[in-house]
C-alpha cells in the first residue's frame, strides 16, 4: 500500500470579513466611557476581539519575519495602540518559540482625514529623515486602510529610504468601490464603508479613548463636527 | 509630594534565572531590578490618582516620544479602563511630541519640542505629560515653562522613573512610579541604542553587555 503523502495547504489568511450589513453589538452589553453616551451607535469590534485577532497576526508576522530585524513603521497617531499591542504580541509569542526577533519602533505621523472625509491633501509629519530605514526589514503598522491613497503616498516616501524589505500590517481595510495600491500583506478585519472611531481611531481627534471600535451616530458627527 | 516607590541603592534584585527573560539578553544583564509586574500595578495606582486629580475636566495626555512610548500605552489603558467604568467619565484626548534637548557653552538647557498639535489645543485643557524617566529634571523643567505660555488649565508630568543622582536639578514629577538608583537600566521602556525595547522587566545592565551593545 502506498504511503499517503501529506497534503500540504497553503492558507491565505486575509482578515476577518465583515458584512455590509452587519449591524454592530448593542451598546449596553459592553463598558464604554460615559461621555460618549449617545455618540456612537453600536459596538463593531470589541477590544477582546481586536486582541485576539493581533494575537494571531503576530504569530504570522513570526512566521514570516522572525529571526530578523525589524524596524516596526507606526502611524501616529491612529496607529499606536494596534503598534503597541502588536509588537507586545510578538515580543510574548516571540518568548514561548525559538524565533527571536528583534523589533525597533520608530514613528511617523499622518494628516489626511477632516471630519469623516478622506482628504486628497497628505501632510507626512516628522521625522523627515528616515534614513534609519536603509538595508531594513520595514513593518509599516497603519490602523486603517480606506481609498489606499494615503498608504500608496506613504510607501513611496518610504522606498525613497531604500529598505531592504517593506511590509505592511494594517488592523481595518475598508471595502471601498475605487480602492487603489496594495492590500497590507497582514490583515486584521475587512469592513464596510462606514466610518468607524475608537480604538485609537479618531473623528476630529475625539473617541482615540474608547477601547471598542464603534460606528459614530449622527449625533456624535454633529457633536464633534469641526 | 508625590509618593512613590523607592528601589534603593543597594536593592539586589532578583537572578534572572526567576524571570523570563528572553534568551538573547541572558549573558547581558546582572539583575532584574523590577519586574514587569510590579510595572503594571505601580502603573494602575498612578492611574487611579491621576483621575483623582485631573479627572474634573478634559484631559490632554502627551506622549513624550520615543521612550515614553510604552509607559504612555500602559498607563492610558489603565486610565481609560477608570473611565469606562464608572458613572462619570472625563473625555481624553492624546499627542505625541518628540524633545530635542541641546545646550550651549553657557550649559543652560534648551528645549526643542518637534511634532504635536498646534499648542493651542492645550489651551483651557489639564495636560499631562508622560515621559519613561527624570534624570537631571532639566529637560522637563524646560518644557514646563514652555507649555504654560499656552494657557493650559492644568499640568502634570507622570514619568514612570526618576533617577536619583547627584546632576538632579531637585525638580520631581507629579506623579512618580520608582525612584531608582543611578545605575545603567534596560528593558520595558528603556533602550540602550534601541535593544532592550523587547525586554518587559527593568534590569541592571552587565558592564561587558554596555560595550557589546555600543553604536
Amino acid at each position: 500500500m502506498a504511503e499517503d503523502s501529506p497534503v500540504k495547504i497553503v492558507k491565505q489568511d486575509k482578515g476577518i470579513v465583515i458584512e455590509d450589513d452587519w449591524p454592530g453589538y448593542s451598546l449596553d452589553l459592553f463598558t464604554y466611557p460615559e461621555h460618549y453616551h449617545g455618540d456612537i451607535e453600536s459596538v463593531y469590534i470589541p477590544h477582546g476581539v481586536i486582541m485576539d485577532r493581533i494575537e494571531c497576526l503576530a504569530r504570522n508576522i513570526l512566521e514570516d519575519i522572525g529571526n530578523h530585524d525589524v524596524i516596526a513603521l507606526c502611524v501616529l497617531k491612529g496607529g499606536y495602540k494596534f503598534c503597541a499591542d502588536l509588537v507586545e504580541s510578538i515580543k510574548v509569542l516571540s518568548r514561548s518559540t525559538n524565533r527571536t526577533l528583534t523589533m525597533r519602533v520608530e514613528f511617523i505621523r499622518l494628516k489626511s482625514y477632516l471630519n469623516d472625509q478622506s482628504t486628497e491633501d497628505l501632510h507626512i509629519i516628522g521625522p523627515e529623515d528616515l534614513s534609519m530605514l536603509r538595508g531594513k526589514n520595514v513593518l509599516i503598522v497603519e490602523a486603517i486602510v480606506d481609498t489606499g491613497k494615503t498608504m500608496k503616498a506613504l510607501l513611496k516616501h518610504v522606498e525613497t529610504f531604500q529598505p531592504k524589505r517593506i511590509g505592511v500590517a494594517g488592523l481595518l481595510v475598508k471595502r471601498v468601490p475605487n480602492g487603489v495600491g496594495r492590500l497590507p500583506d497582514y490583515v486584521g478585519f475587512v469592513i464596510p464603508n462606514r466610518f468607524v472611531v475608537g480604538y485609537a481611531l479618531d473623528y476630529n481627534e475625539y473617541f482615540r479613548d474608547l477601547n471598542h471600535i464603534c460606528v459614530i451616530s449622527e449625533r456624535g458627527k454633529v457633536k464633534y463636527k469641526l | 509630594m508625590a509618593s512613590y516607590l523607592e528601589i534603593t541603592d543597594d536593592e539586589k534584585g532578583h537572578e534572572l534565572s526567576l524571570f523570563c527573560v528572553p534568551k538573547h539578553y541572558e549573558e547581558d544583564l546582572d539583575r532584574v531590578i523590577i519586574p514587569h509586574g510590579l510595572i503594571m500595578d505601580r502603573t494602575e495606582r498612578l492611574a487611579r490618582d491621576i483621575m483623582r486629580d485631573m479627572g474634573g475636566h478634559h484631559i490632554v495626555a502627551l506622549c513624550v516620544l520615543k521612550g515614553g512610548y510604552k509607559f504612555f500605552a500602559d498607563l492610558l489603558d489603565y486610565i481609560k479602563l477608570l473611565n469606562q467604568n464608572s458613572d462619570k467619565s472625563v473625555p481624553l484626548t492624546v499627542d505625541f511630541i518628540r524633545l530635542k534637548s541641546y545646550s550651549n557653552d553657557q550649559s543652560t538647557n534648551k528645549v526643542k519640542v518637534i511634532g504635536g498639535d498646534e499648542l493651542s489645543a492645550l489651551t483651557g485643557k489639564n495636560v499631562l505629560i508622560v515621559e519613561d524617566i527624570v534624570e537631571t529634571g532639566r529637560t522637563m523643567q524646560t518644557l514646563l515653562s514652555l507649555l504654560t505660555e499656552c494657557n493650559p488649565k492644568m499640568v502634570k508630568v507622570a514619568s514612570l522613573l526618576v533617577k536619583r543622582t547627584p546632576r538632579s536639578s531637585g525638580y520631581k514629577p507629579d506623579y512618580i512610579g520608582f525612584e531608582v538608583p543611578d545605575k545603567f537600566l534596560v528593558g520595558y521602556a528603556l533602550d540602550y541604542n534601541e535593544y532592550f525595547r523587547d525586554l518587559s522587566h527593568i534590569c541592571v545592565l552587565s558592564e561587558q553587555a554596555k560595550e557589546k551593545y555600543k553604536v
